[in-house]
C-alpha cells in the first residue's frame, strides 16, 4: 500500500515557560498527542477555539518547530527540517497583511522561493511566475507592484501564489479567509479549490469558520485543549455530531434560516488555561453531560459511528 | 411617537471620497437594527459621524442627524458630550485596543460613572461591581482590579459592554461585537447583548459583516454598498427574498448556501475605492445582471431598494 501523504503519529508539542522568577519553570502541553492521515487531493480540517491547538499544530507540519514526541511522516519518511522536506510542505497565513514582505515586488516575492530551491535560470523563473500568477487571477502587471497595492483578497491570492510556486504536496492553511469579506471569501475558497483539482495537492485547513470547513473539507478534526475530541468524515460529523463540544459548536454558529438552526446547546465560560487543565476530560468544566467519572479520567479516542470521538458519554 | 435616531441624507467625505454617501436610516425605541456590509461600505463611518468621532480631513453633513428631536449636528459642544456616552453609547470592534493599558477594568467604568451620574465612593464601586456582575464575569469584585491584558478576549469585550451600558443609554451601537471572538464566546456575548436589550428596552444597532448573526437577532436590516444604502427591510424576508442583485450576491457566496457544490457564487472584483467610482449604479462593474441604464444613471433608493430591476419581481 502507498503511503500517505502527510502523517502525524501521535505528534505533540510542550513548551516550557517562565512562571516568575524564583518559581519552577511550568510546562504547556500546546499540543497533546494527535494523529492523522492525509491523502493526495484531500482536505483535512482542524477546527477548534483560540487557544485549542491549531496553530501549534501548523507549526509542527510545516517544520517551523520540532515536536516534543511523536513522528511526522511526508511521503512515508520522517519529516526533518531539510530543504527538500520544507519544499514539500508550505503554508498560507491568516493575515495577508501582515505575511507579505512591503518591500518586495510581487514578482520578487514569488522569485525568491524558486531562486532557492530550484536551479532554473532567470527567464524560466520568470515564465513559471507568470503562468501561476494567471492562475491565482493576478494580471503580469501587477508583478510589479507592492503590496500596500493591493486588496486582501488580491493579497491572499499573492500569498497563495507563494505558497503554491514550488508545487508543494502539502499546503497548510491557518485560517486563510478569516480576515475577508464574505464575498472576497468565496473567490479564495475557489481559488483553493481549483489548484487542489490541478495540482492535487492535500490541503490542512485550519479554521474555526464551520459553514466554511463544511464546504472545504473531506475530513474534520475537532480539537480541544491540544487534544483531538472529534476526528472523522466531514459528512457524518457535519450530519450528526457526537462529541458535546462538537455539538456545542456547531449549535453556537449561527444559521441564516430557521431552518437551519439547530438546538441550542449552551457552554459557560471559556477555554482554561492550559497551564493548569483541568483533571480528567479538558471539558468537562464547561461540558452539559459530565459526570463524576469525566472528571477523574481522560477519555481516549475510540470508533463510533464510523468516527473517533473522545468522550465517555457517547 | 417620534423615532429614537433619524437620519436623512447623511455624507461624510474625506477629501474628494465619499465613505457614507447620502444615508436615511431611522431607528425605533427598542428596535434592533442590522447593518451589513462589506468592509469600506461606510457602515462604521456611519455610526462615527453620528458618534461626533470623524476627525480632519472628514467632513460630515446631514439633512437631520437627530437623536430624540435633537440636531446632533446643530447642539453645542458641551451637550454634545452629555449625550454622547450617557444616552448613546458604542461598543467597538478589537476590545483589547480600546480600553486603556493603563488603568484597571474598574476604573475605566468608573470614569463612565462619575463624570456621566457624579457617582462618589461606596456608590461608585458597588455599581461598578454590578456592571460587572450584569455582563456575567465571574468573580467581579477580583476583576475590576485587573487590567486588559490580563483578561480574556471575551472578558474584554463584556467589559466594553458594562462601560457602554453603565449609564443605561437609550441607543446602543455595536460595532462588530463578536467578530475577533469565537463561536463559542460569540454565542455568550449576543446573547448578553440581547437579553440587556430587551431588559432595558435599548434601541441596538448591529453592524456586522456576518449575515447569519444578523438574520439570528434582527428585526430590520439595513445593507449597505459603496456609502449607500441598497437595501433596507425586515428579517427574515429580506433574507428569504433578496431584491437588490448585491444582497443577493452577498447571501449566494455564503458556503451555507452552497452545500455539495463545488465552487462557491462568488462576487467578482471588490467594492469601489476612491478612484473607480463608477458613474451610475455603484454595482453595475460587478453586477451579473447589469443593463445599459445603470451604467448612466445612479438608482434612488425606492421602498427599501435602490435599483433599477429590482430581482424577484418577474
Amino acid at each position: 500500500m502507498k503511503a500517505p501523504l502527510l502523517e502525524a503519529r501521535d505528534l505533540a508539542r510542550h513548551y516550557r515557560v517562565a512562571q516568575g522568577f524564583f518559581k519552577p519553570k511550568a510546562t504547556v502541553k500546546a499540543l497533546d498527542g494527535v494523529s492523522f492521515k492525509l491523502e493526495a487531493g484531500r482536505t483535512i480540517a482542524v477546527v477548534g477555539e483560540s487557544g485549542c491547538g491549531k496553530s501549534t499544530l501548523a507549526r509542527q507540519l510545516t517544520l517551523i518547530e520540532p515536536p516534543t514526541s511523536g513522528a511526522l511522516l511526508l511521503n512515508g519518511k520522517a519529516a526533518t527540517a531539510t530543504p527538500e522536506m520544507r519544499r514539500q510542505v508550505q503554508m498560507v497565513f491568516q493575515n495577508p497583511f501582515a505575511s507579505l514582505n512591503p518591500r518586495k515586488s510581487i514578482a520578487a516575492t514569488l522569485d525568491e522561493p524558486l531562486a532557492i530551491n530550484t536551479r532554473l535560470s532567470k527567464a524560466e523563473r520568470r515564465e513559471k511566475i507568470e503562468l501561476l500568477a494567471a492562475k491565482v487571477g493576478l494580471r503580469s502587471e501587477h508583478l510589479r507592484r507592492y503590496p500596500h497595492m493591493f486588496s486582501g483578497g488580491q493579497r491572499q491570492r499573492i500569498a497563495i501564489a507563494r505558497a503554491m510556486i514550488l508545487q508543494p504536496g502539502v499546503v497548510v492553511a491557518d485560517e486563510p479567509t478569516s480576515a475577508l469579506d464574505v464575498s472576497i471569501q468565496a473567490q479564495i475558497l475557489n481559488l483553493f479549490m481549483d489548484l487542489q483539482v490541478e495540482y492535487g495537492t492535500g490541503y490542512v485547513f485550519i479554521s474555526h469558520n464551520l459553514s466554511v470547513v463544511e464546504h472545504v473539507a473531506d475530513e474534520v478534526m475537532v480539537m480541544y485543549l491540544g487534544r483531538a475530541v472529534e476526528v472523522g468524515d466531514k459528512k457524518r460529523i457535519f450530519a450528526m455530531p457526537l462529541h458535546p463540544y462538537t455539538k456545542a459548536l456547531m449549535s453556537a454558529t449561527p444559521a441564516l434560516h430557521a431552518a437551519d438552526r439547530r438546538e441550542r446547546i449552551r457552554i459557560h465560560g471559556e477555554l482554561p488555561s492550559p497551564l493548569n487543565p483541568p483533571m480528567g476530560c479538558a471539558f468537562h468544566k464547561r461540558c452539559p453531560l459530565a459526570t463524576k467519572r469525566c472528571a477523574e479520567d481522560a477519555p481516549l479516542l475510540r470508533e463510533v459511528d464510523g468516527r473517533q470521538v473522545a468522550c465517555h458519554e457517547v | 411617537m417620534s423615532s429614537l435616531l433619524r437620519i436623512r441624507n447623511l455624507r461624510v467625505r474625506f477629501g474628494n471620497f465619499p465613505a457614507v454617501d447620502g444615508v436615511d436610516l431611522d431607528v425605533e425605541p427598542g428596535e434592533l437594527l442590522g447593518i451589513v456590509g462589506e468592509s469600506g461600505s461606510g457602515k462604521s463611518v456611519t455610526m462615527l459621524a453620528l458618534m461626533g468621532l470623524i476627525d480632519a480631513p472628514g467632513v460630515v453633513t446631514a439633512d437631520a442627524l437627530e437623536f430624540m428631536g435633537e440636531d446632533l449636528l446643530q447642539v453645542s459642544p458641551a451637550r454634545r458630550r452629555q449625550l454622547i456616552g450617557r444616552d448613546i453609547a458604542m461598543v467597538f470592534q478589537d476590545a483589547l485596543s480600546s480600553l486603556n493599558p493603563s488603568y484597571t477594568v474598574g476604573a475605566q467604568i468608573a470614569e463612565v460613572l462619575k463624570i456621566h451620574l457624579g457617582l462618589r465612593g461606596a456608590a461608585l464601586e458597588r455599581r461598578v461591581i454590578e456592571l460587572l456582575e450584569l455582563v456575567e464575569i465571574p468573580d467581579p469584585v477580583r476583576r475590576a482590579s485587573a487590567y486588559p491584558h490580563q483578561l480574556s478576549g471575551g472578558m474584554n469585550q463584556r467589559v466594553m459592554i458594562a462601560m457602554a451600558i453603565a449609564c443605561e443609554p437609550k441607543l446602543l451601537i455595536a460595532d462588530e461585537p463578536t467578530t475577533a471572538l469565537d463561536v463559542t464566546i460569540q454565542a455568550q456575548i449576543m446573547d448578553l447583548l440581547l437579553k440587556l436589550q430587551k431588559e432595558r428596552g435599548m434601541g441596538l444597532v448591529m453592524i456586522t459583516h456576518d449575515l447569519a448573526v444578523i438574520a439570528e437577532m434582527a428585526q430590520r436590516v439595513a445593507v449597505m454598498y459603496g456609502g449607500q444604502l441598497v437595501e433596507l427591510g425586515a428579517v427574515p424576508g429580506l433574507f428569504e427574498r433578496p431584491r437588490h442583485p448585491y444582497t443577493e450576491a452577498l447571501l449566494a457566496a455564503i458556503p451555507e448556501h452552497n452545500a455539495g457544490m463545488k465552487r462557491l457564487n462568488a462576487l467578482p472584483g471588490i467594492v469601489p475605492g476612491a478612484y473607480d467610482r463608477p458613474q451610475g449604479c455603484l454595482l453595475a462593474p460587478r453586477c451579473p445582471h447589469v443593463q445599459e441604464r445603470c451604467r448612466r444613471e445612479q438608482p434612488a433608493l425606492v421602498q427599501g431598494v435602490r435599483c433599477f430591476f429590482p430581482r424577484g419581481l418577474s
